[in-house]
């Protein structure tokens, strides 16, 4: 083969391929984060409310997504990781608060825990106390976590169905356990009461942490890496027989997504003020793969739409249409997956991508097959690529008779 | 040890008390085209998933350039430079073409590779060369899933080509193709072999006549004869239990 037969292939085919960060996209991100920025100044306190509470949870979606959508791992127990970073956070700002601000009975510990007998902060507990010791253990915990889950079941080649339900398991058991310890976790009522991030500035930082992660995964997905994910994704056995080692991929992945969910559930407690075990457990997980599915899985803008659509019907449709909201949930889900089955983004893109794909098909095919370049390269190539004929190139042809 | 490649010695493999391959010696020589033949069920397909290390045999060697890759994973042994392809075709569906060229290319397959690696445009370059050379390079933007059953054959075969293994193995690559289609692949396959040592299992005899020089027939798991394709099909036992010369003919 010759390098003039590559470039031949290359005037006859250019390579369409979406930019990293489209100038649309840019645009696009730039005016919704400035609309809700800014919604504050002029909303409502409610609204803002939600708006916070939707981005952490757009955040956790998309988590499910980078290890759903591009690597086609199910987990049913994502909200583990989510639980995980919200209690951390949660449990340090507890803890200052209740240093600062004595209970009734004149404790400085947390007050559930005084109700539970304790009489001091155990000693595991009481360095969380400083927000950056939580800060820590709220990135490298749960990432650990993911990491030996990763090690136990994608090593020995546990997948798909298996992996959707040890993870379901995973978090049944967690939400058991905050239950079962209340002395520490505040048990079924979680922990609450103490001093909540919930004003335009903490909003500010919830959406640089949004556009910082969502560039990140965009960064990640569309690099090689991402094409390596969707390999595995795509056919596993084809990827482990082209030399890659498909657990290790699947295992950085999900510590990825894991980290990233842990950092949503982080920004939530501080947000919300409020923390349980239904943070933690199977609902909250299932409910992230259908923001995940209805937005779109494979795409990272997806989950973000596919969050404030579900979470924002969900809202307006109890207080307008209270008799029928969840008919009409329902109904949009049948919807999407009967329809959309890549979800609302993943079907738009993927229509104008095979659009793209076909018009410049055509197009290559016209000017191969006529216009003065055409000539050119033929010519070019009769008298350099010779695994075809002569007559062939000169005439176009294939050249290979059956 | 002679110019072989591939050495197998004393391969058995039993699956729920079937033996599948019986004490099996075969080995093929550098540069060698080899054409496995054999009957259903005679162990082919077994024999490359032994080799490409998709099972473990239950007894018996495997050596690939006089090292032991027996029993090892196969993201290993490709490593070492096998590579093999499905007789279904087998690839990367919702990836475009030219992407399923590119992740197959040769180096760069570790987590950190892939995490910092960029795109060189000699990478680009190799990836249309290969698929001019298989004749994809106008549905480079396509998904895999697009193609049609004998341009996913071959594209499958360029994934192998990009690894650019030490050995190849084929398994059936002209499996449900029209005529016109097989001639098609057996040329890329004759292409193919210019360069590298291929271990081809083939079922059409056309093919098997336009590329087969030197064959190997299996039969229940052991080796019933080897040598040159005009020899083995003048071979009466081979004609009796492959070549549809029926057994009872002399009856």
């Amino acid at each position: 083969m010759t390098t003039a037969s590559a470039e031949l292939g290359r005037a006859r085919f250019t390579l369409r391929r979406e930019p990293m960060f489209p100038l649309w996209s840019i645009f696009g991100v730039a005016a919704v984060v400035a609309i809700l920025a800014t919604y504050p100044l002029y909303g409502t306190e409610y609204v803002m409310n939600l708006l916070g509470m939707f981005v952490c949870f757009s955040i956790f979606a998309l988590s499910i997504s980078l290890i759903w959508g591009f690597a086609g791992i199910l987990s049913l127990g994502q909200a583990i990781y989510f639980g995980m970073g919200a209690y951390f956070i949660a449990l340090s700002l507890k803890l200052s608060y209740a240093a600062e601000n004595p209970t009734r009975y004149g404790g400085t510990i947390p007050d559930y825990m005084e109700w539970n007998g304790l009489t001091e902060v155990p000693a595991i507990m009481a360095p969380l106390m400083h927000i950056e010791v939580a800060i820590v253990c709220l990135l490298f915990f749960p990432t650990l976590l993911a990491f030996i889950f990763g090690v136990i079941t994608f090593k020995r080649h546990i997948y798909g169905v298996y992996c959707a339900v040890i993870t379901l398991a995973e978090a049944l058991i967690l939400q058991e356990f905050i239950i079962e310890y209340q002395a520490y976790t505040g048990g079924f009522n979680g922990i609450t009461d103490y001093e909540t991030y919930n004003n335009m500035y903490f909003l500010w930082v919830i959406l640089a942490v949004a556009v910082l992660l969502f560039g990140t995964s965009r960064l990640l997905t569309h690099s090689r890496i991402g094409t390596v994910l969707k390999s595995v994704r795509d056919n596993d056995v084809r990827a482990e027989f082209n030399g890659y080692e498909v657990a290790n991929y699947r295992i950085f992945v999900f510590c990825f997504a894991s980290m990233m969910a842990a950092i949503a559930g982080g920004l939530y407690a501080a947000w919300m003020g409020i923390v349980s075990h239904l943070d933690t457990g199977p609902i909250l997980s299932i409910e992230g793969v259908i923001w995940a599915a209805v937005g779109g899985r494979a795409t990272v803008i997806g989950p973000f739409i596919g969050t404030f659509l579900v979470k924002g019907a969900e809202f307006f449709l109890s207080q307008q249409l209270a008799w029928a909201w969840q008919l009409v949930m329902g109904l949009l889900f049948i919807f999407v997956v009967k329809f959309m089955p890549e979800g609302i983004m993943g079907t738009i893109g993927k229509s104008i991508a095979m659009g793209r794909q076909r018009r410049a098909y055509a197009e290559s095919q016209d000017a191969y097959q006529s216009g003065p370049m055409a000539v050119v390269a033929r010519l070019r190539a009769a008298f350099t690529d010779g695994n075809r004929g002569f007559m062939d190139n000169l005439l176009g042809r294939s050249g290979r008779r059956d | 040890m002679s110019g072989n490649i591939l050495e197998i010695t004393g391969l058995t493999t039993r699956v729920s008390g079937y033996t599948i391959l019986d004490d099996l010696y075969f080995s093929v020589e550098e540069n060698e085209l080899r054409v496995l033949l054999g009957p259903n069920g005679a162990g082919k397909t077994t024999l490359i998933d032994m080799i490409s290390g998709r099972y473990k045999p239950t007894s018996g060697k495997i050596l690939f350039e006089n090292r032991d890759i027996t029993g090892m994973a196969p993201h290993r042994i490709f490593k070492r430079g096998i590579c093999r392809k499905f007789q279904v075709p087998n690839m990367y569906e919702t990836l475009s073409v030219f992407d399923n060229v590119m992740i197959s290319l040769a180096g760069h397959r570790l987590v950190v590779q892939s995490l910092f690696h960029k795109h060189t445009t000699a990478d680009q370059d190799r990836v249309v060369e290969i698929l001019e050379f298989i004749g994809l390079v106008e549905k480079a933007g396509f998904p895999a899933d697009a193609l049609s059953h004998g341009e996913r054959q071959w594209l499958e075969m360029g994934m192998l080509i990009a690894a650019d293994p030490k050995l190849l193995l084929l398994d059936e690559p002209t499996t449900g193709m029209t005529e016109a289609d097989k001639q098609k692949t057996a040329e890329l396959i004759q292409r193919i072999a210019e360069r590298h040592t291929v271990l081809l299992v083939e079922h059409d005899m056309h093919v098997v006549r336009r590329l087969g020089n030197f064959v190997t027939v299996l039969h229940q798991g052991g080796i019933l004869a080897e040598g040159l394709l005009a020899d083995v099909v003048a071979n009466e036992e081979v004609r009796q239990v492959y070549l549809g010369q029926g057994k009872f003919s002399g009856a």
